[in-house]
């Protein structure tokens, strides 16, 4: 039987979600995540942060970085609102807002999140957001939420 | 004379029947549509040196299998295009280098899709965990192949530029236009804008009517040079320019142009290199896989400013029948059906021959073809020979 079928005998909400595989270039970013920080690749020689992780700076190439906690503080760039899974392992989270977002840090520092603990219809572009943290398996997953004080 | 090493010609295009139902045979219609091709150019098997196809799975025969079907000597160049490419254009961009390259002097190009073999885009269902890039999308439930991507471009898009989704429904209602007069398109019934803005969410905001239509169909292309072209059976269709383009920063999610991707990228150097400018354009087929691809093809390529489409497209008279700039004059992939786009090529060289019967844009000398969006931007200007 399914982990899924499992699930639905025993009336329980399984988390399906298909977790991250942390990798060399990744490592340093899920460990952070597991202590509730949320820390990027700041580039040694141009000092710009980038998101996602990569083997060099996608701004100058150079190959050094400096990982850096950021403030968690952001702007919701854009977002969707999934009704309907499209993969096996979301059957349980629909409704979700999948969202594009911005850090404070830096012009263009987009991540992608769900928006936690909002009502939809509430939810506008340019509105203030704030990190939080959602387990999935063993790890942690930053994400994001309406601010509760506004900056 | 193009800024191509030698001068390239499109001298056949072939289809296979395109339906909703049924699951025919992959290698069947893929060598229905590459002998119809071929016939329409006057060649055979014989005279074919290489093919491209472009292909996400076991959806598609590959090249070595249509060399053996068509009866091909030997390829002296060929090539499976995996997902990356610009989609199904990108088969016949790789056919056209080969030939300005001299590898080859005559290419078959071809995008089979059937609904119970393809790429269904939508569905995967693994809880494995994610590897690379996919750590920090799948983990957030960012799945169903672009549909997710779409959906959060055209909310950033309406935001930006103060728009509401109408602009979006002008190309979903001329597809319909356009299909009407299409007698091999799957959907030609009309529809509205109140049906496009009261259609289904897929992923709020992308609704069922920005989607294009899957279905079951081959199409195929054959490109040569422009000196064996003057042999051959119909009025060559010449190839102006063309270019691929990704944009800075390569990546779906995370490119530094998250309204345009590499499609500006993509225009700015095929007008760079072509004889001719946006202005010269008589019919644009511009890739309609969600309708705001389009959108942001038509600013992109300089028809309009970025962010004017709803005000520059006269409530979409101006894209539709005996409007200024016909697009998508087959009904594209929305309404035509789903083939990733090869189709758009043909429906241009149907139209620069004359041969399009009741869509027929009248006295259509320059074509535009662009295909895909993001990192996976291709485009091509052709001329009427
Ligand atoms: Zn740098």
């Amino acid at each position: 039987m399914s982990q899924l079928e499992d699930a639905a005998t025993n009336g329980e909400v399984v988390d399906l979600r298909p977790p991250p595989k942390p990798d060399e270039i990744t490592r340093f970013y899920w460990e952070a995540a597991a202590e509730g920080r949320l820390v990027l690749q700041r580039c040694d020689a141009c000092s710009r942060f980038q998101y996602p992780p990569e083997l060099v700076c996608t701004y100058c190439q150079h190959e050094g970085f400096e990982p850096t906690e950021v403030s968690g503080q952001a702007t919701l760039y854009s977002f969707a609102l999934v009704e309907r899974a499209f993969h096996a392992g979301f059957v349980n989270q629909v409704p979700y807002v999948l969202a594009m977002i911005e850090l404070a840090e830096q012009p263009g520092l987009r991540m992608l999140t769900n928006i936690l603990d909002a009502d939809p219809e509430e939810l506008a572009i340019g509105m203030e957001l704030e990190l939080c943290f959602d387990a999935i398996g063993e790890q942690q997953l930053p994400q994001f939420r309406p601010a509760k004080v506004l900056r | 004379m193009s800024a191509l090493s030698r001068e390239l010609a499109i001298v056949g295009v072939g289809y296979s029947e395109l339906s909703r139902a049924g699951s025919p045979e992959p290698k069947a219609i893929s060598l229905v549509a590459a002998k119809e091709a071929l016939a329409d150019a006057g060649l055979s098997g014989t005279d074919v040196d290489g093919i491209f196809e472009y292909r996400f799975g076991p959806e598609s025969p590959g090249a070595q299998d249509m060399a053996r079907l068509i009866g091909a000597p030997d390829l002296a160049a060929f090539g499976d295009l995996m997902p990356t490419n610009p989609s199904g254009l990108g088969a016949a961009l790789a056919g056209a280098m080969a030939v300005a390259s001299g590898v080859c002097e005559t290419v078959l190009v071809f995008r089979c899709m059937t609904r119970e073999g393809g790429y269904q885009g939508g569905v995967s269902g693994f809880s494995d965990p994610v590897l690379g890039g996919q750590q920090f999308e799948t983990p957030y439930g960012d799945s169903g192949g672009i549909l997710m991507t779409m959906a959060l471009h055209k909310q950033r898009w309406m935001y930006e530029y103060g728009r509401t989704e109408e602009d979006f429904g002008h190309i979903a209602v001329n597809a319909r236009r356009w299909s009407a007069l299409n007698p091999r398109a799957v959907l030609r019934d009309p529809v509205t804008m109140e049906d496009y803005l009261s259609s289904r969410s897929i992923v709020a905001p992308l609704r069922l009517l920005d989607c294009d239509y899957p279905i079951n169909g081959a199409v195929a292309t054959v490109i040569t040079t422009a000196e064996r072209a003057k042999d051959l059976r119909q009025r060559p269709v010449l190839i102006d320019s063309m270019t691929y383009a990704t944009g800075s920063r390569v990546d779906w999610n995370f490119t530094d142009d998250f309204l345009y991707g590499g499609t500006r990228d993509c225009a700015d150097r095929l007008w760079s290199r072509s004889s001719v400018t946006a202005s010269d354009v008589d019919v644009a087929q511009l890739y309609d896989g969600f309708t705001q691809v389009t959108v942001s093809w038509i600013e992109a390529m300089g028809f309009c400013g970025l962010g004017e489409f709803g005000d520059w497209v006269e409530g979409g008279d101006k894209i539709g029948p005996g409007g200024a700039l016909p697009v998508n004059t087959g009904g594209g992939q929305l309404a035509e059906g789903r083939l990733h786009a090869i189709s758009l090529l043909n429906e241009a060289v149907v139209q620069l021959r004359g041969q399009a019967e009741a869509r027929q844009v009248p006295d259509a000398q320059v074509g535009l073809v662009a295909c895909g969006l993001y990192p996976q931007c291709g485009a091509m200007v052709l001329k009427g020979g």
